[in-house]
């Protein structure tokens, strides 16, 4: 699998001069995975392809538009670049897409790497990318059933406790928009939270202003988050930010049957008004 | 600096009834910026207005807040006034104290009040931070487009020419007449359909300032008032208009017959047809549905499968000047207009609907239409009113009214409006044709409003001698060579079954298929049963919520052709009078693309029902999204839509709103 993924990078950067493949190597733990930017042909050996390569790297495309880039991606990963494709942001054609089978993630902690695989993981319906240019693996079925018992878990319970739950978890937040930064979707030029005229969002990490920032960050990914979960597992206080992008991904699925990134086509929910569609599931 | 005025306005007692308005005034002249308060009894009366210029000038104020009625209601009033003043009208904002304040809780003086000053209190906080705004003025296309060639239309074309406008007379079918081609007498005075319409349609073909499109279809609608492109269909005639002379050989001759749809399926016409002896134009156009050359061709083109059609082109032989156009496919032709006329009348309910008449099976119950075809001198039967089924003459007629109106079984609750009449005029008319006629009615009510109507009416019962029983038929069905209608006689209590020779159901108007369709291509609104939406029934009911789209006849709903006419010039008197100046002036009230927050991911553009966003690159080459000031109306659906917030409409930009809000909590 390696192997496959080290010639194609070199053949792609022996025919694209002044290309760059962004790819994952081991890092200096000697365990966990670290993006890589590989420019030169006689370094693709350093690249590697194995569970710990969790990162989402399709948003460093985003700094080398109209570049011509390589990039490694899983399907979650593929996802993004569709999304981006889809809002205008990135122009397909220059873009090598090396998509590879995931077996899914599994994160390190405390210098090993955990049984389970990520919590992503084990719901994920889509194991080969949605976009690619050469498939790297043997291509698996999806998933079929649709497992949302996470957000079932918020759903059962009272709309008090439901806010006492999230008042709780924001509480935490530091404001450091780690999420934001390592989100494919976030890319405004100025960001709601840091605008001053008007002032959005307060500056200091009081409760509301936190209250303000998370789930406005949540709204903005509403039928866009590709579910690569990268905002919850960079989130220094453990805020459990994919439960709430998984709610309003089910509630996209359901009311307008739309899965952010599959494709680069299709328009989203928020650009089209259908007179089939109706709010009626929503009691 | 700002410096504030407040115009509190009692609206007679419609505000101070339920508002304490003196504490309201005491409030305002509290509330920072505020310069002056004031109360009116009524403020958009003269001496109201003139207290406002007064105290602007003698208060050198900049910003101006009147709390009153819906800005929807005096907005341009006060704008006047302001303008009048010196201030620029849009430093002005409106505080809705009656619609949202007093008329909603006239039951709490106290909570009233209140909210009346916290409304207030908004309306200065966003009056701060308005700026002045200046509208732009765009050019008219003196061009109309009328969409339809019914009487409707016609008289709407006429009169916008004869204004001295260039029209456009846009018709789907082969020739322009419409229904009131197809009638044969017209209530009240009985005067003969055709002599009062073919004139007209000669005049149409005739007038320099008039090009008729027949034949033809919207394809596509963009643009504003004063400015709309229009891409029409041009349906393959297979005929060479500029060659055609209309001489009637090719109609004469061509040997495949089909049912007419003209007559109503009650007679046949050729492949090559004119609809109607009157036709205008007098052309005729190949239905390519039924032809037997272009069978023969799509056969050729299917690899020779099945039985192989005549190779007929009989047409093509004996036409002398060789204008058959085998070749001819749909052209698109884009036109540019400042105006729009939709008139695309209505069609006859399909009484195929109705299962227990028969479901359109009965040769013998046929609907008010084909009696009017089989009445008609140039029909089927040459004017002979005959059975369908076997061409002797009925002597007994029932008469079914309501069908598909009134009837919220089959969905149809409205009334039709011209049944009862032209139900009239046919047991009139069959009384002149065959005086041993007997005519009965099944009627709900007998609705005669209009002039000369109920004298008109009175006659059937006189001197036709009509029999009118109350009921709505329960079923009809045949008997050997009579129709059994079964009802009951609502006024005397008692079921009544009557042998028939002939029954007419006197069925209803809907609008034509595909009008739903249309107002979509036209951004106009239609109701439940696709008839079409006035901005205003009784004050606006030409216009539509589109500017420079105006609706006439019976595409609005059910009319006879005295309102249909009346409401043809009506709508040329309003594209007349949008045609007498060079430029129109737009609304300022547009949104803003600021460019540098722009993320060009044109959400925007996909979201705009005005077409109204384009994109364009920046000079560091960014794509961002651009609003076209003349083609936005305002909605604001891009500001919500945007989320990097770089999208602001203007006089409700977000640090506007956010002022309003923030100021409840100061």
């Amino acid at each position: 699998m390696i192997e496959t993924i080290r010639n194609k990078a070199k053949e792609w950067l022996e025919k694209n001069d002044g290309g760059c493949v962004i790819g994952y190597e081991r890092a200096s733990d000697g365990m966990t995975a670290r993006p890589v930017f590989i420019y030169k042909p006689y370094m693709v050996g350093s690249l590697i392809f194995d569970e710990t390569c969790v990162h989402n790297l399709s948003k460093y495309l985003l700094n080398r538009r109209g570049l011509k880039t390589a990039i490694v991606v899983k399907p979650c990963d593929s996802r993004g670049i569709n999304l981006l494709i889809n809002e205008h942001q990135l122009d397909r054609e220059s873009i090598y897409v090396i998509g590879v089978v995931c077996p899914g993630m599994k994160d390190a902690h405390f210098g090993r790497i955990e049984d389970r695989p990520l919590s992503k993981c084990r719901v994920c319906l889509h194991h080969t990318p949605a976009v690619y240019d050469v498939l790297v693996g043997e291509p698996q079925p999806e998933t079929a059933s649709r497992d949302y018992s996470d957000v079932a878990r918020i759903e059962g319970i009272s709309i008090h406790e439901r806010n006492a739950f999230w008042k709780e978890q924001f509480e935490r937040c530091i404001r450091c928009y780690g999420c934001r930064q390592v989100c494919a979707g976030c890319y405004c030029q100025e960001c709601f939270v840091d605008e001053l005229d008007p002032l959005w969002v307060g500056i200091r990490s009081g409760p509301e202003d936190n209250w303000i920032w998370n789930i406005g960050r949540a709204f903005h990914l509403s039928a866009r988050c590709i579910g690569c979960g990268e905002c919850e597992r960079v989130c220094p206080v453990g805020i459990p930010l994919m439960l709430a992008n998984r709610k309003l991904e089910k509630e996209s699925a359901d009311l307008f049957d739309f899965e952010p990134g599959m494709d680069a086509g299709t328009a989203p929910p928020f650009a089209t008004f259908l007179k089939e569609e109706t709010l009626e599931k929503v009691e | 600096m700002a410096r504030v005025g407040v115009f509190i306005c009692h609206c007679g007692t419609n505000i101070s009834g339920a508002v304490d308005v003196a504490r309201v005034v005491e409030a305002a002249q509290k509330m920072p910026m505020v310069v002056i308060a004031s109360d009116n009894k009524y403020t958009c009366s003269e001496p109201g207005q003139a207290s406002i210029r007064q105290a602007i000038v003698s208060n050198k104020l900049n910003r101006v807040v009147i709390a009153a009625c819906s800005p929807r209601m005096h907005e341009p009033t006060f704008r006047k006034a302001v303008s009048a003043a010196g201030l620029n009208p849009y430093l002005l904002e409106i505080a809705n104290i009656r619609e949202q304040c007093s008329w909603v809780h006239s039951h709490d003086r106290e909570k009233a009040t209140a909210k009346a000053i916290e409304l207030v209190k908004m309306a200065v906080a966003k009056v701060i931070r308005h700026e002045p705004l200046y509208p732009r003025e765009v050019p008219v296309t003196k061009r109309a487009l009328v969409i339809g060639g019914g009487i409707t239309g016609i008289q709407a074309a006429l009169d916008i020419a004869n204004a001295g406008h260039e029209v456009v007379l846009l018709e789907q079918e082969p020739s322009i007449g419409g229904r009131m081609a197809q009638l044969d007498k017209t209530f009240p005075t009985l005067d003969c359909s055709a002599c009062i319409l073919t004139p007209k349609m000669v005049d149409v073909a005739n007038h320099p300032k008039i090009r008729l499109l027949t034949y033809a279809e919207i394809k596509e609608v963009r643009g504003f008032v004063g400015n709309f492109k229009v891409e029409i269909t041009q349906k393959a005639r297979k005929v060479d208009y500029s060659k055609c002379t209309g001489c009637g050989t090719c109609w004469q001759k061509c040997p495949e017959k089909t049912p007419s749809e003209f007559d109503l399926g009650l007679g046949k016409r050729p492949s090559i047809y004119i609809p109607f002896a009157q036709a205008v134009p007098t052309k005729p156009v190949i239905d390519t549905d039924s032809c037997r050359y272009i069978k023969y061709r799509q056969w050729l083109a299917a690899g020779e499968q099945g039985k192989k059609p005549p190779e007929c082109r009989i047409c093509e032989k004996i036409c002398p000047t060789g204008s058959i156009a085998w070749d001819q496919e749909p052209q698109t032709i884009t036109e540019e207009f400042g105006a729009i006329v939709v008139a695309t009348g209505f069609q006859v309910y399909d009484h195929r609907h109705y299962e227990e008449y028969g479901g359109g099976a009965y040769p013998d119950v046929i609907s008010g239409m084909q009696l009017e075809r089989l009445m008609n001198a140039s029909g089927p039967t040459g004017g002979e009113i005959v059975r369908p089924s076997d061409g002797t003459h009925p002597k007994t007629v029932a008469f079914v009214c309501c069908v598909g109106s009134r009837d919220q079984a089959k969905g149809r609750t409205y009334c039709s409006k011209v049944c009862c009449m032209y139900t009239a005029k046919h047991a009139i008319m069959l009384k002149e044709h065959d005086p041993d006629v007997q005519c009965y009615i099944f009627y709900i009510d007998v609705r005669t409003g209009g002039k000369d109507y109920e004298e008109f009416y009175l006659r059937t019962l006189d001197d036709a001698g009509a029999i009118y029983i109350k009921g709505r038929p329960s079923k009809i069905y045949r008997d050997g060579k009579k129709m059994i209608v079964l009802g009951e006689d609502a006024l005397m209590g008692r079921p009544i079954e009557l042998a028939a020779d002939l029954v007419v159901l006197a069925t209803g108007m809907e609008p034509r298929t595909g009008a739903d369709k249309l107002a979509q291509k036209l951004n106009i609104s239609y109701n439940t049963y696709h008839f079409l939406v006035e901005a205003h029934p009784k004050l606006r009911p030409v216009e539509t919520q589109t500017d420079g789209i105006f609706v006439a006849g019976a595409c609005v709903g059910p009319r006879d052709i005295p309102e249909s006419v009346a409401q043809g010039s009506a709508a040329a008197a309003k594209v007349a009078g949008l045609f007498s100046s060079d430029t129109l002036v737009t609304d300022p009230i547009t949104s803003v693309v600021n460019r540098e927050r722009c993320t060009g991911c044109l959400l925007c553009v996909a979201i705009c029902p005005y077409k109204a966003i384009d994109c364009e690159t920046t000079r560091d080459t960014r794509v961002v999204a651009v609003v076209n000031e003349s083609l936005c109306k305002g909605c604001g659906l891009c500001v919500g839509a945007c989320r990097p917030k770089a999208i602001d409409l203007r006089g409700f930009t977000s640090q506007q709103i956010l002022e309003e809000v923030n100021s409840l909590w100061s």
